[in-house]
Protein backbone atom coordinates (compact mmCIF):
# COMPACT_ATOMS: atom_id res chain seq x y z
CA UNK A 1 0.00 0.00 0.00
CA UNK A 2 3.13 2.31 -0.29
CA UNK A 3 1.65 3.81 -4.19
CA UNK A 4 0.50 6.77 -5.09
CA UNK A 5 -3.34 6.88 -3.91
CA UNK A 6 -5.67 7.68 -6.19
CA UNK A 7 -7.80 9.47 -3.87
CA UNK A 8 -11.47 11.52 -5.10
CA UNK A 9 -13.55 13.06 -2.60
CA UNK A 10 -16.50 13.12 -5.08
CA UNK A 11 -15.76 8.92 -4.77
CA UNK A 12 -15.92 9.06 -0.97
CA UNK A 13 -19.21 10.94 -1.25
CA UNK A 14 -20.88 8.73 -3.72
CA UNK A 15 -19.83 6.10 -1.56
CA UNK A 16 -21.56 7.97 1.35
CA UNK A 17 -24.55 8.36 -0.65
CA UNK A 18 -24.69 4.51 -2.11
CA UNK A 19 -24.24 3.32 1.60
CA UNK A 20 -26.62 5.40 2.52
CA UNK A 21 -29.27 4.32 -0.11
CA UNK A 22 -28.98 0.80 0.54
CA UNK A 23 -29.20 0.62 4.01
CA UNK A 24 -32.25 2.77 4.28
CA UNK A 25 -33.92 0.46 1.59
CA UNK A 26 -32.88 -2.43 3.26
CA UNK A 27 -34.30 -1.59 6.56
CA UNK A 28 -37.77 -2.37 8.42
CA UNK A 29 -38.53 1.42 7.30
CA UNK A 30 -39.43 0.44 3.69
CA UNK A 31 -41.42 -3.25 4.88
CA UNK A 32 -43.48 -0.83 7.33
CA UNK A 33 -43.67 1.60 4.32
CA UNK A 34 -44.85 -0.97 2.02
CA UNK A 35 -47.52 -2.16 4.24
CA UNK A 36 -49.01 1.12 4.38
CA UNK A 37 -48.93 1.65 0.85
CA UNK A 38 -50.62 -1.42 0.44
CA UNK A 39 -53.06 -0.49 2.32
CA UNK A 40 -53.63 2.90 0.45
CA UNK A 41 -53.92 0.81 -2.41
CA UNK A 42 -56.41 -1.65 -1.23
CA UNK A 43 -58.34 1.56 -0.12
CA UNK A 44 -57.83 3.57 -2.99
CA UNK A 45 -59.44 0.40 -5.33
CA UNK A 46 -62.25 -0.54 -2.83
CA UNK A 47 -63.11 3.53 -2.87
CA UNK A 48 -62.73 3.59 -6.74
CA UNK A 49 -65.22 0.34 -7.68
CA UNK A 50 -68.02 1.11 -8.91
CA UNK A 51 -70.85 0.74 -6.09
CA UNK A 52 -74.53 -0.35 -6.95
CA UNK A 53 -76.00 2.27 -4.95
CA UNK A 54 -73.17 4.49 -6.93
CA UNK A 55 -72.60 3.10 -10.20
CA UNK A 56 -70.97 6.36 -11.66
CA UNK A 57 -66.93 5.66 -12.42
CA UNK A 58 -64.99 7.72 -9.74
CA UNK A 59 -63.09 11.38 -11.58
CA UNK A 60 -60.07 12.52 -11.01
CA UNK A 61 -61.39 15.32 -8.57
CA UNK A 62 -62.98 12.94 -6.55
CA UNK A 63 -59.92 11.11 -6.24
CA UNK A 64 -57.93 14.32 -5.19
CA UNK A 65 -60.50 15.66 -2.49
CA UNK A 66 -61.31 12.09 -0.91
CA UNK A 67 -58.04 10.19 -1.38
CA UNK A 68 -54.98 12.34 -2.31
CA UNK A 69 -55.40 15.30 -0.03
CA UNK A 70 -56.32 13.70 3.08
CA UNK A 71 -54.94 10.32 3.20
CA UNK A 72 -51.61 10.62 1.01
CA UNK A 73 -51.01 14.64 1.54
CA UNK A 74 -51.92 14.50 5.03
CA UNK A 75 -50.82 11.21 6.24
CA UNK A 76 -48.71 8.86 4.22
CA UNK A 77 -46.25 11.93 2.70
CA UNK A 78 -45.35 12.67 5.91
CA UNK A 79 -44.99 9.57 6.77
CA UNK A 80 -42.55 7.68 4.13
CA UNK A 81 -39.90 10.99 4.37
CA UNK A 82 -39.93 10.71 8.35
CA UNK A 83 -39.74 6.74 7.90
CA UNK A 84 -36.26 7.09 5.98
CA UNK A 85 -35.11 10.77 7.06
CA UNK A 86 -35.21 10.77 10.78
CA UNK A 87 -33.44 7.07 10.68
CA UNK A 88 -30.46 8.02 8.56
CA UNK A 89 -28.09 9.80 11.04
CA UNK A 90 -30.29 8.54 14.50
CA UNK A 91 -29.89 5.05 13.15
CA UNK A 92 -26.37 4.82 12.42
CA UNK A 93 -25.65 6.85 15.47
CA UNK A 94 -27.85 4.28 17.61
CA UNK A 95 -26.09 1.25 15.53
CA UNK A 96 -22.77 2.78 16.81
CA UNK A 97 -21.50 2.85 13.16
CA UNK A 98 -21.52 6.44 12.33
CA UNK A 99 -18.07 6.65 13.64
CA UNK A 100 -17.07 4.82 10.80
CA UNK A 101 -18.62 8.16 8.55
CA UNK A 102 -16.80 10.45 10.90
CA UNK A 103 -13.41 8.97 10.98
CA UNK A 104 -12.79 9.42 7.45
CA UNK A 105 -11.45 12.57 5.48
CA UNK A 106 -14.96 13.64 4.70
CA UNK A 107 -15.86 16.96 5.88
CA UNK A 108 -18.78 16.77 7.56
CA UNK A 109 -21.15 19.06 5.54
CA UNK A 110 -20.33 16.78 2.41
CA UNK A 111 -20.98 13.31 5.09
CA UNK A 112 -24.40 15.17 5.64
CA UNK A 113 -25.45 16.19 2.00
CA UNK A 114 -24.85 13.22 0.81
CA UNK A 115 -26.80 11.29 2.55
CA UNK A 116 -29.50 13.75 2.42
CA UNK A 117 -29.72 13.00 -1.29
CA UNK A 118 -29.69 9.43 -0.82
CA UNK A 119 -32.46 9.42 1.56
CA UNK A 120 -34.27 12.46 -1.02
CA UNK A 121 -33.59 10.17 -4.02
CA UNK A 122 -35.60 7.11 -2.12
CA UNK A 123 -38.16 8.67 -0.79
CA UNK A 124 -38.91 10.85 -3.74
CA UNK A 125 -38.93 8.14 -5.60
CA UNK A 126 -41.47 6.18 -3.25
CA UNK A 127 -43.89 9.09 -2.93
CA UNK A 128 -44.41 9.75 -6.66
CA UNK A 129 -44.58 6.11 -7.77
CA UNK A 130 -47.45 5.67 -4.58
CA UNK A 131 -48.87 9.21 -6.11
CA UNK A 132 -48.94 7.49 -9.61
CA UNK A 133 -50.36 4.48 -8.32
CA UNK A 134 -52.96 5.89 -6.97
CA UNK A 135 -53.72 7.86 -9.69
CA UNK A 136 -54.06 5.38 -11.94
CA UNK A 137 -56.52 3.84 -10.11
CA UNK A 138 -59.34 6.30 -11.74
CA UNK A 139 -58.00 5.55 -15.54
CA UNK A 140 -56.90 8.28 -17.71
CA UNK A 141 -58.72 10.97 -15.40
CA UNK A 142 -56.12 10.38 -12.77
CA UNK A 143 -53.67 11.83 -15.30
CA UNK A 144 -54.48 14.97 -14.90
CA UNK A 145 -54.58 14.81 -11.23
CA UNK A 146 -51.09 13.34 -11.37
CA UNK A 147 -49.75 16.44 -13.16
CA UNK A 148 -51.46 18.76 -10.67
CA UNK A 149 -49.97 16.88 -7.57
CA UNK A 150 -46.65 15.49 -8.85
CA UNK A 151 -44.79 19.06 -8.14
CA UNK A 152 -46.55 19.63 -5.08
CA UNK A 153 -45.37 16.26 -3.85
CA UNK A 154 -41.87 16.83 -5.22
CA UNK A 155 -41.03 19.64 -2.98
CA UNK A 156 -42.97 18.97 -0.02
CA UNK A 157 -40.85 15.73 -0.03
CA UNK A 158 -38.05 17.98 -0.03
CA UNK A 159 -39.23 20.08 2.78
CA UNK A 160 -40.24 17.17 4.80
CA UNK A 161 -36.74 14.80 3.82
CA UNK A 162 -34.84 18.41 5.03
CA UNK A 163 -36.62 18.81 8.00
CA UNK A 164 -36.49 15.35 9.28
CA UNK A 165 -33.21 14.91 8.54
CA UNK A 166 -32.30 17.51 10.60
CA UNK A 167 -34.15 15.56 13.53
CA UNK A 168 -32.05 12.90 13.13
CA UNK A 169 -28.82 15.04 13.08
CA UNK A 170 -30.22 16.62 16.64
CA UNK A 171 -31.64 13.46 18.22
CA UNK A 172 -30.57 10.08 19.14
CA UNK A 173 -34.41 8.92 19.04
CA UNK A 174 -35.30 11.40 16.24
CA UNK A 175 -37.89 9.19 14.76
CA UNK A 176 -40.34 9.12 17.58
CA UNK A 177 -39.98 13.37 17.33
CA UNK A 178 -40.75 12.77 14.01
CA UNK A 179 -43.80 10.53 14.65
CA UNK A 180 -45.02 13.45 16.81
CA UNK A 181 -44.60 16.04 15.25
CA UNK A 182 -46.40 14.17 12.11
CA UNK A 183 -49.31 13.55 14.11
CA UNK A 184 -49.61 16.22 16.09
CA UNK A 185 -48.17 19.51 14.34
CA UNK A 186 -49.03 18.16 10.42
CA UNK A 187 -52.00 16.40 10.93
CA UNK A 188 -53.85 18.38 13.57
CA UNK A 189 -52.82 21.57 13.49
CA UNK A 190 -52.84 22.21 9.94
CA UNK A 191 -56.85 21.30 9.81
CA UNK A 192 -57.86 24.17 12.77
CA UNK A 193 -58.62 26.95 12.11
CA UNK A 194 -56.28 30.05 12.59
CA UNK A 195 -52.56 30.88 11.88
CA UNK A 196 -51.06 28.15 13.89
CA UNK A 197 -51.40 25.93 10.96
CA UNK A 198 -49.09 28.09 8.77
CA UNK A 199 -46.40 26.55 10.91
CA UNK A 200 -46.70 23.40 8.92
CA UNK A 201 -45.25 22.25 5.68
CA UNK A 202 -49.10 20.79 4.51
CA UNK A 203 -50.57 23.90 4.82
CA UNK A 204 -48.09 25.75 2.19
CA UNK A 205 -48.09 22.33 0.25
CA UNK A 206 -52.37 22.37 0.18
CA UNK A 207 -51.91 26.10 -0.55
CA UNK A 208 -50.16 25.88 -4.09
CA UNK A 209 -52.71 22.68 -4.79
CA UNK A 210 -55.61 25.05 -4.14
CA UNK A 211 -53.81 27.71 -6.34
CA UNK A 212 -54.78 28.16 -10.15
CA UNK A 213 -55.33 24.54 -9.94
CA UNK A 214 -58.05 23.71 -12.83
CA UNK A 215 -59.18 20.85 -10.20
CA UNK A 216 -61.45 21.92 -7.91
CA UNK A 217 -59.67 20.93 -4.80
CA UNK A 218 -60.66 23.89 -2.44
CA UNK A 219 -61.61 23.11 1.16
CA UNK A 220 -65.26 22.97 1.71
CA UNK A 221 -67.51 25.88 2.11
CA UNK A 222 -68.92 24.73 5.31
CA UNK A 223 -65.81 23.90 7.34
CA UNK A 224 -63.75 27.00 9.07
CA UNK A 225 -62.21 29.15 6.65
CA UNK A 226 -58.85 27.72 5.71
CA UNK A 227 -57.25 31.04 4.32
CA UNK A 228 -54.37 29.67 2.20
CA UNK A 229 -51.69 31.67 0.52
CA UNK A 230 -50.95 32.16 -2.81
CA UNK A 231 -49.31 29.62 -4.72
CA UNK A 232 -46.31 31.75 -5.36
CA UNK A 233 -45.95 32.24 -1.51
CA UNK A 234 -46.35 28.40 -1.01
CA UNK A 235 -43.57 27.91 -3.12
CA UNK A 236 -41.09 30.35 -1.90
CA UNK A 237 -42.07 29.28 1.68
CA UNK A 238 -41.64 25.97 1.01
CA UNK A 239 -38.46 26.46 -1.11
CA UNK A 240 -37.07 28.72 1.42
CA UNK A 241 -37.47 26.07 4.18
CA UNK A 242 -35.73 23.22 2.60
CA UNK A 243 -33.13 25.48 2.20
CA UNK A 244 -33.00 26.32 5.57
CA UNK A 245 -33.33 23.35 7.16
CA UNK A 246 -30.49 21.42 4.89
CA UNK A 247 -28.39 24.47 6.31
CA UNK A 248 -29.45 24.19 9.74
CA UNK A 249 -28.93 20.27 10.14
CA UNK A 250 -25.16 20.52 7.95
CA UNK A 251 -24.42 23.36 10.21
CA UNK A 252 -25.86 20.87 13.69
CA UNK A 253 -24.06 18.00 11.91
CA UNK A 254 -20.79 19.40 10.97
CA UNK A 255 -20.64 20.53 14.34
CA UNK A 256 -22.11 18.23 16.72
CA UNK A 257 -20.32 15.55 18.89
CA UNK A 258 -21.94 12.19 18.84
CA UNK A 259 -20.98 9.93 21.86
CA UNK B 1 1.57 15.28 38.95
CA UNK B 2 2.73 13.54 35.86
CA UNK B 3 5.96 11.47 35.33
CA UNK B 4 7.45 11.78 32.40
CA UNK B 5 10.29 8.94 30.82
CA UNK B 6 11.53 9.09 27.80
CA UNK B 7 9.69 9.04 24.73
CA UNK B 8 10.62 7.44 21.46
CA UNK B 9 9.31 10.11 18.85
CA UNK B 10 10.86 11.50 16.05
CA UNK B 11 11.78 15.07 14.85
CA UNK B 12 7.77 15.72 15.13
CA UNK B 13 5.71 13.86 16.75
CA UNK B 14 2.64 12.60 15.08
CA UNK B 15 0.12 13.77 18.04
CA UNK B 16 0.46 16.42 20.38
CA UNK B 17 -1.73 17.08 22.49
CA UNK B 18 -1.47 20.33 24.66
CA UNK B 19 -3.11 21.32 27.65
CA UNK B 20 -6.14 19.33 26.98
CA UNK B 21 -9.42 19.15 29.58
CA UNK B 22 -12.76 17.54 28.85
CA UNK B 23 -15.90 17.96 30.39
CA UNK B 24 -19.20 16.42 29.95
CA UNK B 25 -21.16 18.82 31.97
CA UNK B 26 -20.03 18.55 35.51
CA UNK B 27 -18.16 16.05 34.96
CA UNK B 28 -13.93 16.17 34.18
CA UNK B 29 -13.52 13.39 32.33
CA UNK B 30 -9.81 14.79 31.33
CA UNK B 31 -7.82 17.02 33.59
CA UNK B 32 -5.26 19.43 31.55
CA UNK B 33 -3.46 16.17 29.45
CA UNK B 34 -0.36 17.18 27.64
CA UNK B 35 1.58 14.14 25.95
CA UNK B 36 3.18 13.86 22.55
CA UNK B 37 3.32 10.02 19.98
CA UNK B 38 6.05 9.34 17.73
CA UNK B 39 6.40 5.97 15.55
CA UNK B 40 6.09 3.04 17.69
CA UNK B 41 3.64 0.86 20.10
CA UNK B 42 2.43 3.34 22.78
CA UNK B 43 -0.22 1.95 25.19
CA UNK B 44 -2.72 3.90 26.71
CA UNK B 45 -3.43 2.04 30.64
CA UNK B 46 -6.01 2.57 32.42
CA UNK B 47 -8.78 1.24 34.64
CA UNK B 48 -12.58 1.74 33.36
CA UNK B 49 -13.79 5.30 33.34
CA UNK B 50 -10.02 6.53 33.67
CA UNK B 51 -10.67 8.73 30.59
CA UNK B 52 -9.00 6.90 28.04
CA UNK B 53 -11.76 6.40 24.92
CA UNK B 54 -12.42 10.32 25.63
CA UNK B 55 -8.47 10.34 24.64
CA UNK B 56 -9.14 8.57 21.75
CA UNK B 57 -12.29 10.34 20.61
CA UNK B 58 -10.14 13.48 21.01
CA UNK B 59 -7.18 12.28 19.13
CA UNK B 60 -9.72 10.58 16.03
CA UNK B 61 -11.49 14.16 15.94
CA UNK B 62 -15.24 12.58 17.17
CA UNK B 63 -14.63 14.77 20.02
CA UNK B 64 -13.50 18.34 20.53
CA UNK B 65 -11.45 19.38 23.88
CA UNK B 66 -13.17 21.91 26.24
CA UNK B 67 -9.84 23.18 26.68
CA UNK B 68 -6.36 22.66 25.10
CA UNK B 69 -5.55 21.31 21.31
CA UNK B 70 -5.25 18.18 19.69
CA UNK B 71 -3.12 17.88 16.76
CA UNK B 72 -2.46 15.86 14.06
CA UNK B 73 0.51 15.52 11.70
CA UNK B 74 0.18 19.26 12.55
CA UNK B 75 -4.00 19.68 11.79
CA UNK B 76 -6.12 20.21 14.42
CA UNK B 77 -7.72 16.92 15.23
CA UNK B 78 -11.43 17.96 14.21
CA UNK B 79 -10.36 18.65 10.85
CA UNK B 80 -10.43 15.98 8.03
CA UNK B 81 -7.01 16.80 7.00
CA UNK B 82 -6.06 15.57 10.07
CA UNK B 83 -8.30 12.39 9.95
CA UNK B 84 -6.83 11.32 6.39
CA UNK B 85 -3.90 10.76 8.88
CA UNK B 86 -5.68 8.79 11.12
CA UNK B 87 -6.91 4.88 11.41
CA UNK B 88 -9.61 4.47 13.86
CA UNK B 89 -10.85 0.74 15.28
CA UNK B 90 -13.34 2.06 18.17
CA UNK B 91 -14.39 -0.11 20.90
CA UNK B 92 -17.28 -2.85 20.64
CA UNK B 93 -18.36 -5.18 17.51
CA UNK B 94 -20.73 -2.92 16.17
CA UNK B 95 -20.27 -2.48 12.34
CA UNK B 96 -22.49 -2.57 9.02
CA UNK B 97 -23.49 -6.02 9.79
CA UNK B 98 -25.05 -6.90 6.68
CA UNK B 99 -22.07 -6.90 4.42
CA UNK B 100 -19.90 -9.56 3.76
CA UNK B 101 -16.23 -8.56 5.08
CA UNK B 102 -14.46 -8.06 2.08
CA UNK B 103 -17.75 -5.49 0.73
CA UNK B 104 -16.74 -3.93 4.09
CA UNK B 105 -13.56 -3.22 3.87
CA UNK B 106 -14.39 -1.94 -0.09
CA UNK B 107 -17.18 0.04 1.06
CA UNK B 108 -14.32 1.83 3.73
CA UNK B 109 -11.92 1.93 0.84
CA UNK B 110 -14.63 3.90 -1.10
CA UNK B 111 -15.68 6.10 2.03
CA UNK B 112 -11.53 7.22 2.20
CA UNK B 113 -11.77 7.90 -1.73
CA UNK B 114 -10.51 5.04 -3.17
CA UNK B 115 -12.08 3.92 -6.78
CA UNK B 116 -12.01 0.82 -9.07
CA UNK B 117 -8.92 -1.36 -9.21
CA UNK B 118 -6.79 0.64 -6.39
CA UNK B 119 -9.77 0.12 -3.88
CA UNK B 120 -9.91 -3.82 -4.57
CA UNK B 121 -6.26 -3.87 -4.10
CA UNK B 122 -6.03 -2.27 -1.14
CA UNK B 123 -9.14 -4.56 -0.13
CA UNK B 124 -7.31 -7.64 -0.50
CA UNK B 125 -4.12 -6.55 0.28
CA UNK B 126 -5.68 -5.59 3.67
CA UNK B 127 -7.55 -8.96 4.14
CA UNK B 128 -4.44 -11.02 3.70
CA UNK B 129 -2.40 -8.79 5.85
CA UNK B 130 -5.19 -9.42 8.83
CA UNK B 131 -5.57 -12.55 7.70
CA UNK B 132 -9.22 -12.94 6.55
CA UNK B 133 -8.74 -13.82 3.19
CA UNK B 134 -10.31 -16.96 3.35
CA UNK B 135 -13.19 -15.93 5.52
CA UNK B 136 -14.22 -12.62 4.14
CA UNK B 137 -17.10 -13.15 1.65
CA UNK B 138 -19.31 -14.44 4.62
CA UNK B 139 -21.38 -11.83 5.75
CA UNK B 140 -20.22 -9.58 9.13
CA UNK B 141 -23.23 -10.85 11.66
CA UNK B 142 -21.56 -14.44 11.33
CA UNK B 143 -18.47 -13.36 12.27
CA UNK B 144 -16.87 -14.37 16.01
CA UNK B 145 -15.47 -11.55 17.89
CA UNK B 146 -12.40 -11.97 17.06
CA UNK B 147 -13.25 -11.97 13.16
CA UNK B 148 -15.26 -8.95 13.83
CA UNK B 149 -11.61 -7.25 15.14
CA UNK B 150 -9.63 -8.17 12.21
CA UNK B 151 -12.35 -7.13 10.19
CA UNK B 152 -12.18 -3.36 11.89
CA UNK B 153 -8.86 -3.31 11.97
CA UNK B 154 -9.00 -3.95 8.12
CA UNK B 155 -11.55 -1.31 8.06
CA UNK B 156 -8.89 0.96 9.92
CA UNK B 157 -6.03 0.13 8.14
CA UNK B 158 -7.27 0.86 4.45
CA UNK B 159 -6.14 4.23 3.77
CA UNK B 160 -2.83 3.44 4.94
CA UNK B 161 -2.60 5.86 8.02
CA UNK B 162 -0.17 6.99 9.57
CA UNK B 163 -0.90 6.95 13.35
CA UNK B 164 -3.70 4.04 14.01
CA UNK B 165 -5.86 4.67 17.31
CA UNK B 166 -7.14 1.08 18.21
CA UNK B 167 -9.18 0.85 21.67
CA UNK B 168 -8.97 -2.25 23.15
CA UNK B 169 -8.10 -4.35 19.71
CA UNK B 170 -7.69 -7.61 21.70
CA UNK B 171 -11.23 -7.42 23.03
CA UNK B 172 -12.61 -11.53 22.09
CA UNK B 173 -9.29 -12.55 20.33
CA UNK B 174 -8.01 -15.92 20.73
CA UNK B 175 -4.56 -16.51 22.36
CA UNK B 176 -3.38 -17.55 19.06
CA UNK B 177 -5.37 -14.25 17.45
CA UNK B 178 -3.36 -12.25 19.44
CA UNK B 179 0.10 -13.63 18.83
CA UNK B 180 -0.44 -12.53 15.76
CA UNK B 181 -2.05 -9.38 16.27
CA UNK B 182 0.73 -8.51 18.12
CA UNK B 183 3.13 -9.52 15.63
CA UNK B 184 1.07 -7.00 12.96
CA UNK B 185 0.93 -4.10 15.39
CA UNK B 186 4.65 -4.76 15.45
CA UNK B 187 5.47 -4.68 11.95
CA UNK B 188 3.41 -1.46 11.65
CA UNK B 189 5.49 0.16 14.15
CA UNK B 190 8.34 -1.31 12.71
CA UNK B 191 7.15 0.16 8.76
CA UNK B 192 6.99 3.91 11.24
CA UNK B 193 3.51 4.16 11.81
CA UNK B 194 2.24 5.16 15.08
CA UNK B 195 0.04 2.59 16.68
CA UNK B 196 -1.75 3.91 19.60
CA UNK B 197 -3.51 1.07 21.71
CA UNK B 198 -5.92 1.47 24.85
CA UNK B 199 -6.62 -1.46 27.15
CA UNK B 200 -7.11 -2.17 30.18
CA UNK B 201 -5.78 -5.46 30.82
CA UNK B 202 -2.48 -4.30 31.89
CA UNK B 203 -0.22 -7.41 31.12
CA UNK B 204 -1.37 -6.98 27.24
CA UNK B 205 1.07 -4.08 27.01
CA UNK B 206 4.28 -5.46 29.28
CA UNK B 207 6.01 -6.82 26.01
CA UNK B 208 3.79 -4.91 23.45
CA UNK B 209 4.20 -1.12 24.08
CA UNK B 210 7.31 0.71 23.81
CA UNK B 211 5.95 3.81 25.39
CA UNK B 212 3.06 3.98 27.99
CA UNK B 213 0.67 6.63 28.78
CA UNK B 214 -1.36 5.84 32.28
CA UNK B 215 -4.35 7.70 32.78
CA UNK B 216 -6.43 7.87 35.67
CA UNK B 217 -9.74 10.04 37.03
CA UNK B 218 -9.00 11.45 33.40
CA UNK B 219 -5.15 12.42 34.55
CA UNK B 220 -1.90 11.55 33.05
CA UNK B 221 -0.29 9.55 35.77
CA UNK B 222 2.95 8.85 33.77
CA UNK B 223 4.53 8.46 30.00
CA UNK B 224 7.45 6.85 28.76
CA UNK B 225 8.96 3.34 28.75
CA UNK B 226 7.47 1.07 31.21
CA UNK B 227 11.47 0.89 32.60
CA UNK B 228 12.27 4.83 32.70
CA UNK B 229 9.06 5.14 34.66
CA UNK B 230 10.06 2.38 37.05
CA UNK B 231 13.27 3.75 38.00
CA UNK B 232 11.54 7.55 38.15
CA UNK B 233 9.33 5.96 41.04
CA UNK B 234 12.72 6.04 43.59
CA UNK B 235 10.18 6.11 46.20
CA UNK B 236 9.53 1.83 45.52
CA UNK B 237 12.36 0.06 45.91
CA UNK B 238 12.97 -2.16 42.86
CA UNK B 239 12.00 -5.96 44.08
CA UNK B 240 14.29 -8.41 42.43
CA UNK B 241 14.31 -12.12 42.70
CA UNK B 242 17.97 -13.89 42.23
CA UNK B 243 18.17 -18.16 42.10
CA UNK B 244 21.17 -19.40 43.08
CA UNK B 245 22.66 -22.81 44.41
CA UNK B 246 23.33 -21.18 48.32
CA UNK B 247 21.12 -18.71 48.94
CA UNK B 248 22.27 -18.35 52.69
CA UNK B 249 25.95 -18.02 51.70
CA UNK B 250 25.31 -15.21 48.76
CA UNK B 251 22.58 -13.31 50.93
CA UNK B 252 25.11 -11.48 53.40
CA UNK B 253 27.16 -10.77 50.40
CA UNK B 254 24.33 -9.15 48.42
CA UNK B 255 23.58 -7.32 51.62
CA UNK B 256 27.07 -5.87 51.41
CA UNK B 257 26.41 -4.02 47.83
CA UNK B 258 25.90 -0.50 48.50
CA UNK B 259 22.28 -0.26 45.79
CA UNK B 260 20.65 -3.01 48.33
CA UNK B 261 18.23 -2.11 50.03
CA UNK B 262 17.12 -5.72 51.81
CA UNK B 263 17.67 -9.04 51.28
CA UNK B 264 15.48 -12.13 52.39
CA UNK B 265 16.21 -16.08 51.46
CA UNK B 266 12.92 -17.78 49.92
CA UNK B 267 14.72 -21.88 50.26
CA UNK B 268 15.70 -23.40 48.10
CA UNK B 269 17.18 -21.18 45.87
CA UNK B 270 15.71 -17.95 45.82
CA UNK B 271 16.74 -14.53 46.87
CA UNK B 272 14.37 -11.56 47.14
CA UNK B 273 16.20 -8.13 47.04
CA UNK B 274 15.48 -4.91 47.52
CA UNK B 275 17.19 -2.43 45.67
CA UNK B 276 17.15 1.11 45.60
CA UNK B 277 19.01 2.69 42.40
CA UNK B 278 18.49 -0.09 39.89
CA UNK B 279 21.12 1.00 37.34
CA UNK B 280 23.56 0.83 40.09
CA UNK B 281 22.36 -2.68 41.18
CA UNK B 282 22.84 -4.21 37.79
CA UNK B 283 26.38 -3.04 37.43
CA UNK B 284 27.08 -3.81 41.37
CA UNK B 285 25.76 -7.26 40.38
CA UNK B 286 27.29 -7.77 37.39
CA UNK B 287 30.92 -7.21 39.27
CA UNK B 288 29.85 -9.18 42.38
CA UNK B 289 29.01 -11.71 39.93
CA UNK B 290 31.77 -12.10 37.96
CA UNK B 291 34.17 -11.74 40.50
CA UNK B 292 32.93 -14.41 43.00
CA UNK B 293 32.13 -16.64 40.58
CA UNK B 294 28.53 -17.61 41.98
CA UNK B 295 26.12 -20.23 39.91
CA UNK B 296 23.10 -18.15 39.12
CA UNK B 297 20.68 -19.56 37.37
CA UNK B 298 17.50 -16.87 37.15
CA UNK B 299 18.01 -12.66 37.73
CA UNK B 300 14.16 -11.17 37.14
CA UNK B 301 12.55 -8.30 38.70
CA UNK B 302 9.46 -8.60 40.05
CA UNK B 303 7.57 -5.53 39.75
CA UNK B 304 8.31 -4.21 36.60
CA UNK B 305 5.19 -4.83 35.03
CA UNK B 306 2.90 -2.23 33.85
CA UNK B 307 0.32 -4.00 36.14
CA UNK B 308 2.65 -3.74 39.66
CA UNK B 309 3.88 0.30 37.96
CA UNK B 310 0.49 0.97 37.69
CA UNK B 311 -0.35 0.21 40.76
CA UNK B 312 3.07 2.29 42.61
CA UNK B 313 1.33 5.14 40.23
CA UNK B 314 -1.95 4.98 41.56
CA UNK B 315 -0.72 4.54 45.40
CA UNK B 316 1.56 7.68 44.98
CA UNK B 317 -1.31 9.46 43.34
CA UNK B 318 -3.17 8.82 46.62
CA UNK B 319 -1.28 10.19 48.51
CA UNK B 320 -1.50 13.96 49.77
CA UNK B 321 1.30 16.24 48.24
Amino acid sequence: MDSQPNISRFAACLQVFRLTLRRQFFSRQTIVIGVLLFLALAITIVWAVPKPWNPEPRTGEQLAEQILSPLFMGFLLPLISLGYASSTISGERTGQTLVYLLSTSIPRPQIYLSQFSAVLLLTMGITLGCLGTLCVTVGMDGVAVLREFAPVVTLATVCYVALFLLFSAWLRRATFLALAYALMIETLTANIPGVVKRITVSFYANSWLYDDSPLDLAPNANLPPYEPVSGGIAVAVLLAASIGFLALGMWLFSRKEYE
Amino acid sequence: MTIKGTTTTAARPLVEVGNVSKWFGPLMALNDISLEIGPGITGLIGPNGAGKTTLLKLLTGQSKPSLGNVQICGHDAWLSKAKAHVGYCPYGDATWDELSGRRLVQVTAGLHGFTGDEAKRRTEAVLETVGMVDRANRPVHTYSKGMRQRIKLGQALIHDPDLLVLDEPLNGVDPVGREELNELFQRLANAGKAVLISSHILNEMDELANHILFVCRGKLLASGSLETIREVLDDYPLKVRVSCGSPRQVAPQLMALESVKSVSVEPPEDLFLEVQNPNRFYAEFGEFATADDIQLSRLKATDTSAEAVFDYLMERAARPE
